[in-house]
């Protein structure tokens, strides 16, 4: 694995009676993509929130780049994140905030800001309280690409977007992380639109981590099976059924397993339509599969029956 | 410290604004009252207007809302809350030195011209009269400086504590000052605080008092600021 840019070890956070992260353990690694998925509410910003020294943990343990970044100019000054949430004070323009952006972000890069800027049409001159939803976000987006930070967080980004400028940030994402390596962490609820551009998928739920796993292992090891019901029954158990719906005397089955090309052919052997979940299908399944019971339990089975 | 610089300039990127309110409001005032006085033309009275407390009052708001809006901008860009305290004083305190320098001035004027030719009396402070240049500088800068660490330990208490912080701070107030009052009319107090007042001079109640609450209210700002979050 490449160097360590964050450890995060056994960090709870509760406000009050609500617990929002609960034992969460990972680390990310150095210029990497990874998507942090999960419902509203599943503790992302928080976490980012915490990471960030914006927050405070109730206990357990970060480090960012090997320190705590609470208070840490040095680790601060190394990041960079954007949150939907973000307020701006009612006097600046558009311009006012990309040259703020200039002053505190080391490796800040103008002519991206600039170009940036015109790709997403941003009015330069307009008084940030007069920007619409999409424009308040592209204005996010161009401070967290342009100030080229070792370590970037993008908390949903793209609220009020419309596709044609979401899909230019994944494009100038991708092209800018190409020639400018660094750590990026895409919170999102849009899996599919950047299920191409994540390398490494973080789930959580419920403050829990539910998955913390290479995005390529991971579409791997979750299948779609369809086919008659006795032959879906017979490949589900080599793995954790996830979801099942029911069509007559067909089922369509979700499994999650440790699968090769074997299973492959046994389930085509057994007459089964086979295919790859999307990433999109795996954090829904995962995510409703859970309800009321422990994570990750293996043979937990949502079923449901379509007349 | 070069960080905090940082945010003395993040708080300048939009300076025409800035100093825009607060001058172009004592203008606005006090050109009224050149107006006025021009009109009456009743040289003898020379009354102080009162238009000057608009630029403190200026000052104040904008202090509540560079913790209500510089603070998460700020913060939200990677600055340490030391930082941005830092660079919060070293930004407001350039302001109130650069501002009282001219308020000395205009001051200055306006004895010269004999109250703008009008015998208007709006930069002086015939009150407090303070003789000595180092303290009538004095007196113009420390009041900024007093209102504006009001500002910020008010505005802070919100931001970290929310509105039942304001309501317990409300309640903490009325209950001391309420009490004191009491106090006061039951002990008989009221004259002796009144020649209280009026044996302090006029650089004690402008300069060495507010100095003296400032100190508080800066380390106190200091202390919440550290655990508040955006």
């Amino acid at each position: 694995m490449s160097p360590v840019v964050v450890t995060v070890a056994d960090l709870t956070k509760r406000y009050g009676d609500v617990t929002a992260l609960d034992g969460v353990s990972f680390s990310l690694g150095e210029n990497r993509i990874y998507g942090l998925l999960g419902r509203n509410g599943a503790g992302k910003t928080t976490l980012m929130q915490i990471l960030t020294a914006q927050q405070f943990a109730t206990s357990g343990e970060v480090a960012v780049f090997g320190q705590h970044p609470y208070e840490n100019e040095s680790v601060l000054s190394r990041i960079s994140f954007i949150k939907e949430s973000q307020t701006y004070p009612s006097n600046l323009r558009v311009h006012h905030v990309l040259r703020a952006a200039s002053l505190v972000h080391p490796r800040w890069n103008e002519e991206l800001a600039q170009q940036l800027v015109d790709d997403f049409r941003l009015p330069p001159r307009r008084n940030v309280r007069k920007l619409s939803r999409g424009m308040l976000s592209a204005l996010g987006i161009i401070v967290g690409l342009a100030s080229r930070a070792p370590l970037t967080f993008f908390d949903e980004p793209y609220l009020g977007l419309d596709a044609v400028a979401r899909q230019i940030f994944y494009d100038r994402l991708l092209a800018d992380f190409t020639e400018h390596p660094r750590t990026i962490v895409l919170s999102t609820h849009l899996i599919d639109e950047v299920s191409d551009l994540i390398e490494h998928v973080l789930l959580i739920d419920k403050g829990r981590l539910l998955l913390d796993v290479e995005a390529e292992a991971l579409r791997g090891q979750v299948l779609t099976v369809a086919g008659p019901v006795a032959a879906v029954d017979e490949f589900a158990r080599t793995g954790a059924e996830l979801h099942r719906a029911l069509l007559g005397g067909t089922a369509r089955a979700t499994v999650r397993g440790d699968f090769g090309p074997a299973d492959h052919d046994r389930a085509r052997a057994l007459g089964l339509d086979l295919e790859a979940s999307s990433l999109q299908d795996i954090v829904v399944r995962l995510t409703t599969a859970t309800n009321g019971s422990a994570p990750s339990t293996p043979g937990v089975t949502r079923k449901e029956v379509l007349r | 410290m070069n960080r905090a610089l940082t945010v003395a300039r993040l708080q300048s990127v939009a300076w025409p604004s800035v100093v825009g309110w607060s001058w172009g409001i004592l203008a606005s005032s006090f050109l009224i009252n050149l107006a006025i006085f021009a009109t009456i033309r009743d040289a003898d009275l020379e009354p102080t207007t009162g238009g000057l407390a608009s630029i403190y009052i200026v000052m104040f708001i904008a202090c509540i809302n560079v913790i209500t809006q510089d603070f998460p901008f700020a913060i939200g860009l990677g600055m340490s809350r030391r930082s941005f305290y830092l660079g919060s004083v070293i930004h407001f305190g350039a302001q109130a030195i650069g501002y009282a320098g001219v308020l000395y001035l205009l001051s200055v004027l306006e004895e010269a011209t004999g109250g703008w030719g009008v015998g208007l009396r709006f930069f002086g402070l015939p009150f407090f009269l303070v003789e000595n240049p180092v303290l009538r500088y004095l007196a113009f800068a420390i009041p900024f400086l007093l209102l504006g660490f009001i500002g910020f330990a008010i505005a802070l208490v919100f931001k970290r504590w929310g509105v039942n912080g304001m309501l317990t701070l409300g309640t903490v107030a009325l209950v001391l000052f309420g009490g004191a009052a009491v106090l006061a009319t039951w002990q008989r107090w009221w004259a002796a605080i009144g020649d209280w007042f009026a044996d302090q001079s006029g650089g004690a109640l402008l300069v060495g008092w507010p100095a003296l609450l400032t100190l508080p209210l800066a380390v106190a700002s200091w202390l919440i600021i550290r655990r508040a979050t955006p």
